[in-house]
């Protein structure tokens, strides 16, 4: 979370979006609004389902409840959290929630549905008692390992004088701190994993305010992060072992670290170092604040778009959709607005699959910009018109479409805006667009079927976004392209 | 609405002290808002805005002619990508002076002439997203009038109610506060004692747990540190400020404290070694939280429970499987009388063997009057 909201919101970009978006999506995907308890301040930590299809939700001010969308009633399940953030469902009756000070299993051990037995997980990470210091999570993978993210420290906050963990103040930039987010007590900025002996193990860092964890249908880990120091857009990344993701603070928590205070580094040296992001998110443009990735493993109860990540989005009304692909033996690919407006609120902070294949959606604001509550989308079972993959070729770009397109309005090169840019790694906060230059779209070849276009660019290189605007593009029964705008994240170039 | 100076105000004559400068500190409070929502300035008054930027994201600070912020605000957005070079400050003659963007936790400063016209001039940070919430209003007249504050159009809705941290903390259930002006339930459900909630809170790390016993008996358990740390009454907690925004505050004790520990209160055996501590939980009976925790491995649990008819707390101590003596270090607090349900005291220390350990009881009362010690 942090600064996720710190994010900027292209209002008028959307206000368009959501004129048009909004009648043409309405007809496959329809937002609904849960009604919440009365009394309840919904900023909502988390959401996900039990096993018998009631929904659990956890607030800002320590609520668990409990909705069961047969009946539409809440229930208390569990209370007095300090900012839970995360829920992973163990049973009907047993959860582990994460809050600031810990990892906590949460369970109704005499059947009367409320929790009586609140247990550590782990407790085995620092904690200074800056308020940025949120953690996120838990994650599970197929093997039973646990994952968490704990959020860097804020320079707009203080430690308290009564800290957990040890101190060092290698990890902060200035000797106050006040200056970049940094990790001055254990593994703040780092993603962290449980194994099932209990212990917690330092998994990957570099992290700012990685607001969003997540795996995708083959097992890889994925977390967002937030637009920042060291972060010039938000990206998207393929979390593994022992990597560096950028936020330099973090580092020093390193086994066997020995160069100092990381910000002290040169950006060339923490550069060469880091991890990049499978995805980045322009900013005003694609998303400002991305939060929880995932992966639609409904088997179309949610649409076109399984095996596909969306994700979570809280400066705009809007779910973003990344398609990946590997290139070279690394995750890469593009994203893409899957839902604009149609009744979406702002805060898009927790998403979770029902049973049944609706989308529900955990909504927050936290003291950044965003709404509160809980909605759903559900799938009309009305194909939308849209991108449905984007792949990098030898020389240029692929569309897949959900339906077959009109064939004239495809081959027209005037409809393709083609442009690319990438962004700084620095300690300033966010990144302009960097070395934006227009690129021509050449070649245009479209499958027999309409359902797939190529095209070529000239001087593809690696190291940029592609962001891609298409105008003018019908399918063959004359719907409109739902998504015009779509960005490609080129890491690495098909050799 | 029409505003009480407007066209009324106008005025030719000098006022004195028009020439100096008025100088206005702008910082950022949490939750896209300036701190200084609105002020008066005369017209002509050389004015100095100096914009802090306390948040710790970006953001500018547009003074627009009256009436033409949402317009501004929109100007800017469809700045679109060229928002960033701009400083998200388009082109418009409805923009009187800006601020570019300014980083967390710097300083950016206009100077200017306040225009002769009084008036409303609207200013805003146009940093996409923030233009709807964040903004304030510059009264230029020479009256120093302003609507009250109530019913000030001119500033955010969430601003016309007295200042947040002093509204929401009434938030709470206590009695003897000025209600706000729409009261907020804290809970979908009313809290019954006991009951807790892991907080921020002055005194222990920040891993606290803050219990609500009946009575209007309180106390502060520190999973941190596996020990009672204080215990009060009058009261429980006021969260409002914990509540708000991004959570950066403590939770404050109504009430007051009579009690605060100095030391971890256990020894297991002869051993020196520092004792490891592990905090493991806890179990709610009959709604009472009984923490576990371990000291060297040893599991400890602990209920406290209200005192009847006094002010004071038993702590109820299980230690299955000592395997050694214990001693019981009680806090040399000479406003508090000790009891215990086994063991012998001796300079304040309760000795017990490991059959006493099993379950035991530590009865802590606030000293009425003169009593002998412990």
């Amino acid at each position: 979370m942090g600064n996720r909201l710190s994010k900027a919101i292209c209002v008028s970009l959307f206000l368009l979006v959501f004129i048009w978006a909004g009648n043409a999506r309405s007809q496959s995907y329809r937002v609904e609004t849960i009604k919440m308890p009365d009394g309840l301040t919904n900023e909502n930590g988390a959401i996900e389902f039990l096993p018998d299809g009631r929904l659990v939700g956890c607030f800002t001010r320590g609520e668990v409840m409990i909705y069961n969308p047969k009946d539409e009633k809440w229930s208390l399940f569990a209370e007095g959290f300090h900012d839970p953030l995360g829920i992973l469902v163990l049973s009907n009756s047993e959860m582990l929630i994460i809050q600031r000070p810990e990892l906590t299993r949460v369970k109704d051990t005499d059947g009367d549905g409320s929790a009586d037995l609140y247990e550590k997980v782990t407790d085995d990470f620092g904690l200074s008692g800056n308020y940025h210091e949120y953690n996120y999570g838990p994650v599970k993978d197929g093997a039973g390992n646990l994952f968490i993210a704990l959020n860097s420290t804020s320079p707009g906050g203080s430690m308290r004088p009564e800290v957990r963990g040890k101190i060092d103040t290698l990890g902060r930039d200035g000797s106050n701190g006040l200056r970049q987010m940094y990790s001055a007590v254990p593994y703040r900025g780092w993603i962290m994993k449980l194994t099932a002996d209990g212990q917690l193990h330092p998994y990957a860092s570099g992290f700012r305010s990685p607001n969003g964890l997540g795996f995708d249908s083959e097992g890889n880990l994925f977390a967002t992060d937030n637009q920042g120091d060291w972060v010039g857009t938000s990206p998207l990344f393929h979390v593994q072992e022992g990597k560096f993701y950028g936020h330099p603070g973090s580092l020093i928590w390193t086994r066997g670290w020995n160069k100092g205070n990381p910000y002290r580094l040169s950006p060339e040296v923490l550069n060469g170092m880091r991890t990049k992001p499978a995805v980045l998110f322009p900013h005003g443009i694609m998303a400002n604040s991305p939060t929880q990735p995932l992966c639609d493993q409904t088997n179309g109860q949610f649409g076109p778009f399984g095996g596909q990540l969306l994700i979570g989005e809280m400066n705009k009304e809007r779910i973003v959709r990344v398609m990946l692909e590997r290139v070279g033996g690394e995750l890469q690919g593009a994203c893409i607005p899957f839902l604009d407006g149609a009744g979406l609120r702002k805060g898009n902070n927790r998403l979770a699959f029902s049973p049944d294949g609706v989308l529900y959606v955990g909504q927050n604001s936290h003291g950044w910009l965003g709404d509160e509550g809980i909605q759903r989308i559900v799938f009309t079972g009305k194909t939308p018109v849209d991108i449905y993959t984007m792949n990098l070729t030898k020389t240029g770009f692929k569309l897949v479409f959900t339906e077959p397109m009109e064939k004239e309005s495809l081959i027209n090169a005037d409809n393709f805006k083609l442009r690319h840019y990438n962004y700084a790694y620095h300690k300033k906060y966010g990144s302009d667009q960097m070395g934006v230059q227009s690129d021509q779209v050449r070649g245009i070849e479209i499958s027999a079927d309409g359902k797939e276009v190529t095209f070529t660019v000239e001087a593809l290189q690696a190291g940029y976004v592609y962001e891609l605007n298409l105008n003018n593009i019908k399918s063959k029964d004359g719907g409109a392209l739902e998504n015009t705008l779509i960005c490609y994240t080129l890491n690495k170039l098909i050799k | 609405m029409a505003l009480l100076f407007t066209g009324t105000s106008l005025s030719s004559h000098a006022q004195n002290g028009v020439d100096s400068v008025k100088t206005l500190l702008i910082k950022v409070e949490t939750g896209l808002q300036f701190d200084l929502v609105r002020f008066t300035v005369k017209p002509g008054q050389k004015v100095r805005i100096v914009f802090e930027n306390t948040d710790d994201m970006d953001h500018n600070l547009l003074i627009t002619m009256p009436g033409a912020r949402e317009e501004v605000v929109t100007t800017a957005l469809q700045l679109a990508e060229k928002g960033p070079a701009m400083n998200f400050i388009p082109k418009s003659p409805k923009i009187l002076w800006s601020i570019p963007v300014i980083a967390p936790d710097q300083k950016g400063t206009v100077e200017f002439t306040a225009p002769e016209k009084a008036g409303v001039y609207p200013y805003v940070c146009t940093y996409p997203g923030h233009g709807f919430l964040m903004y304030g209003a510059m009264y230029v007249n020479s009256t120093g009038k302003m609507p009250k504050l109530k019913d000030d159009r001119n500033i955010p809705e969430s601003r016309r109610a007295a200042p947040l941290s002093e509204g929401e903390k009434h938030d709470d259930m206590h009695a003897g506060h000025q209600m706000p002006p729409v009261p907020k339930p804290l809970h979908p459900y009313t809290p019954i004692s006991p009951y807790l909630y892991r907080v921020f809170i002055e005194g222990a790390s920040p891993a606290a747990i803050a219990v609500s016993l009946p009575d209007s008996l309180s106390y502060c358990w520190d999973a941190g540190t596996c020990r009672l740390r204080f215990a009060w009454h009058g009261g429980f907690l006021d969260n409002s400020d914990l509540w708000k925004g991004k959570g950066d505050a403590l939770a404050k004790v109504v009430g007051h404290i009579f009690f605060t520990d100095q030391a971890f209160p256990f020894r297991i055996g002869k051993s020196e070694k520092l004792a490891l501590i592990n905090y493991k939980g806890y179990t709610l009976i009959d709604r009472y939280p009984e923490f576990h925790y371990t000291v060297n491995g040893v599991d400890i649990y602990e209920m406290i429970r209200p005192t009847i008819g006094t002010i004071g707390l038993v702590r109820t101590f299980r230690i299955p499987d000592a395997g050694a003596d214990v001693v019981y270090l009680a806090d040399q607090e000479d406003t508090i009388v000790y009891k215990s349900s086994a063991g012998q005291w001796k300079n304040g220390q309760l000795q017990l063997n490991a059959a006493e350990a099993r379950q035991f009881k530590v009865t802590m009362t606030i000293k009425k009057e003169m009593k002998h010690g412990k």
